[in-house]
């Protein structure tokens, strides 16, 4: 037989229901007996004036803030401000103000006011005041939010019958940082001149404004891993040429033959070639590297080889006399190589070894083949996603700063060879010092 | 110049007076390049202190002569017995022979660079082991003796030939070596500039040094040499005192070779 015993959480629950019924009368009674705002905020949102995304807000590009609120009818909104956050711009040349009035908020009623702007406030003066119930909102056109973005919230007050009030619960505006470049961009994307420019097919596709400004920050990465490839590369193959230059030189047949055989082999194929069988072959011979210092190897042995033959043609340019004159003071084959011949052989290949430098810096763009991001690789990714070739000219930029200074520095270092007036300047310095 | 005396007497040894004992004794020496034979059998002693004038036409093969003594040519065959030992055996360290016999050449051959104290310092250092400031003493000291201490921080290039070769004989100087070799040491020379160099060889030879100088001035080997060796065709056609080959040539080369010069 059951019989019915009530249980402890029947008895809960019935107390709990009571409970709410009587919090629900308290807060409907304050509610009442609060006095009614005269205005409350309904929205507040950003909205960029271009056409891209609506959803996306952005620093630092041209936005628009709309400001709605909702007015009761009776005590009189004399006044009404506005506070736009702190670090954004705005212009109030196509600022506009409307008021929907009656039931279905679609009759627009003609307001009457006077706007003035101080600092970052936008104060609204109303004569007559606006004694009617309805919606009031209010469009700034010319919005420029911070480039860094963040949660901007605008402030805003309003001043009735019983006094000034602010008001309470406006959103936030969420607007996403951009980088300088894209806030260029954008800027570009704005100027009449940009459009004329682009009007041009060739230009549009070679020398895109709004693309050079954007692919510049994301080709300098591949920039830093082609100058890092070569400043690398370059130092590595100075050693390994000098091995190869001395055994070229050497009197055994073992050490030329080697040496010659390399040589020939590195400066006969194409670097192309050897780039693929370095990064594809090795692999499967069961080596593998990572790709950048397999990359930084592989250039360093073709460049050894172009370096060798600098250095060989260097050290046969250095007069008989000079070993002769090291030897018969009784320097040894090393010391005659290392303090005499060497030092007159670099500054006599310098201008050589730049140009190899220079060479080297553009063939790291192969690298490219097997998947390197340096700076082609970069600029392909652009040129894949926005179908513009202007960031390979990006690109040709970044290899015209470091290729033209260079080629400069060459033309001066071989004018500086044939004259000696740097040297005479340090003496002159040095005497100088002297005698202060 | 006190200093470089001292050093140039303690280097020549405790009996600085020409010795009987030669420091130098070459023996049969010969040298030929492919089938041609540039010398042929020559020997000759140098005494220490001695000054030994090798007088020839060109192609006689003095330099090369020269250059066998420190075995900048190999000798094909012959002794070279140099303070004692026969430094064309095999194992012989030819840098230590070097070390003690300095060598000045025709086209001077300085460093181009280095300034001129560099390059009186940079063997000191490498072979001698000097410490810097001692190369340093010393070069400033030989540059001086050259008449080139003002000069010691141009480089080559800014100086003349003149004082290029005096700069290269500091340089064999510093070394202290035992016995210097001219090789045509004024040859290259514009006519005003080889007094300057002759000057100094003077009176390297006054100090004691052991010489052997090729050279075609006439005026040198008569007033300073001990000995005059006249070489042609690759042997030594007559030596004797230099008033004996001058005034009293016994050989018909000799005397041909004279003749020519004198015209």
């Amino acid at each position: 037989m059951e019989t019915y015993t009530p249980t402890p959480s029947a008895h809960l629950d019935r107390a709990l229901t009571r409970i709410a019924a009587v919090l629900a009368a308290l807060v409907l009674a304050l509610a009442l007996a609060a006095p009614a705002d005269a205005m409350e905020a309904v929205r507040c949102t950003g909205r960029p004036n271009s056409d891209n995304d609506p959803t996306v807000i952005m620093g630092a590009t041209q936005s628009r803030i709309t400001f709605e609120t909702a007015i009761e009818e009776g005590e009189g909104v004399s006044r009404l401000v506005l506070t736009v956050p702190e670090g954004t711009t705005f212009g109030t040349d196509d600022l506009s103000l409307t008021l929907l009035t009656g039931d279905d908020l679609l009759t627009r009623t003609k307001v009457e006011y006077r706007m003035s702007v101080d600092g970052q406030d936008i104060v609204f003066d109303f004569s007559p005041a606006i004694t009617q119930a309805g919606h009031l909102s209010i469009m700034i056109d010319d919005v420029y939010f911070p480039q860094n973005g963040g949660e901007m919230q605008v402030a805003a007050s309003y001043t009735d019958a019983t006094g000034e009030h602010e008001l309470d619960d406006i959103p936030p505006i969420s607007v996403q940082g951009i980088s300088t470049a894209e806030s260029i961009a954008h800027w570009l994307d704005e100027q009449p001149w940009v459009e004329a420019w682009n009007s041009n097919r060739f230009l549009h596709l070679f020398f895109d404004p709004t693309l050079i400004v954007t692919s510049f920050p994301v080709v300098l990465n591949g920039f830093f891993t082609s100058i890092a490839v070569v400043a690398i590369s370059f130092p590595l193959a100075i050693p390994l040429a000098l091995l190869l230059a001395t055994m070229r030189l050497s009197k055994f047949v073992l050490w030329r033959g080697i040496a010659t055989t390399y040589v020939n082999f590195m400066r006969g194929t194409p670097l192309f070639l050897q780039i693929y069988v370095a990064f594809f072959g090795l692999p499967l011979a069961g080596l593998s590297l990572p790709k950048f210092p397999l990359g930084v190897i592989v250039l360093m042995l073709n460049s050894g080889a172009y370096m060798c033959e600098i250095f060989r043609a260097g050290i046969l340019s250095i007069d008989k006399g000079q070993t002769e004159a090291a030897r018969s003071l009784g320097m040894g084959r090393l010391q005659t190589m290392i303090y005499i011949v060497l030092p007159q052989m670099f500054r006599n290949v310098i201008p050589n070894l730049t140009n190899e430098f220079i060479t080297l810096y553009k063939d790291s763009s192969l690298l490219a083949a097997v998947g390197i991001m340096e700076l082609v690789m970069y600029a392909r990714t652009i040129v894949a996603s926005t179908g513009s070739i202007t960031p390979y000219i990006v690109a040709a930029f970044f290899y015209l700063i470091i290729t033209l200074p260079l080629s400069k520095v060459t033309r001066h270092l071989e004018e500086r060879m044939r004259t000696h007036s740097g040297r005479k300047r340090a003496r002159a310095r040095k005497a100088a010092v002297k005698e202060g | 110049m006190a200093e470089t005396e001292q050093r140039q007497q303690a280097a020549a040894g405790a009996g600085s007076a020409a010795g009987e004992e030669p420091i130098l004794s070459i023996r049969h020496l010969s040298k030929r390049f492919g089938s041609l034979e540039v010398l042929k059998d020559i020997s000759f002693d140098v005494r220490k202190g001695e000054v030994v004038v090798v007088l020839g036409p060109s192609g006689s093969g003095k330099s090369t002569m020269l250059r066998c003594l420190n075995r900048l040519e190999e000798p094909t065959s012959g002794e070279i017995i140099f303070e004692g030992d026969d430094i064309c055996q095999k194992g012989v360290d030819v840098n230590d022979v070097r070390k003690r016999m300095g060598m000045v050449f025709q086209q001077f051959n300085l460093f181009p660079h280095l300034d001129a104290l560099h390059n009186v310092m940079i063997a000191q250092m490498k072979v001698l082991k000097r410490d810097r400031a001692e190369a340093e003493r010393i070069a400033h000291a030989e540059l001086e003796r050259v008449g080139l201490a003002e000069r010691e921080d141009h480089y080559p290039d800014e100086l003349s030939g003149g004082q290029q070769q005096r700069v290269a004989i500091a340089r064999a100087l510093a070394m202290d070596p035992h016995v210097m070799l001219f090789d045509e040491g004024t040859s290259a020379l514009d006519p005003e500039l080889v007094r300057g160099v002759l000057d100094v060889m003077r009176e390297l030879a006054q100090g004691g040094m052991t010489m052997i100088v090729v050279t075609h001035e006439m005026s040198f080997a008569r007033d300073v040499a001990d000995r005059v060796v006249f070489m042609d065709g690759g042997v030594i056609e007559e030596q004797g005192a230099p008033e004996q080959i001058f005034e009293h040539p016994r050989s018909e080369r000799t005397r041909a070779f004279l003749g020519e010069i004198a015209n």
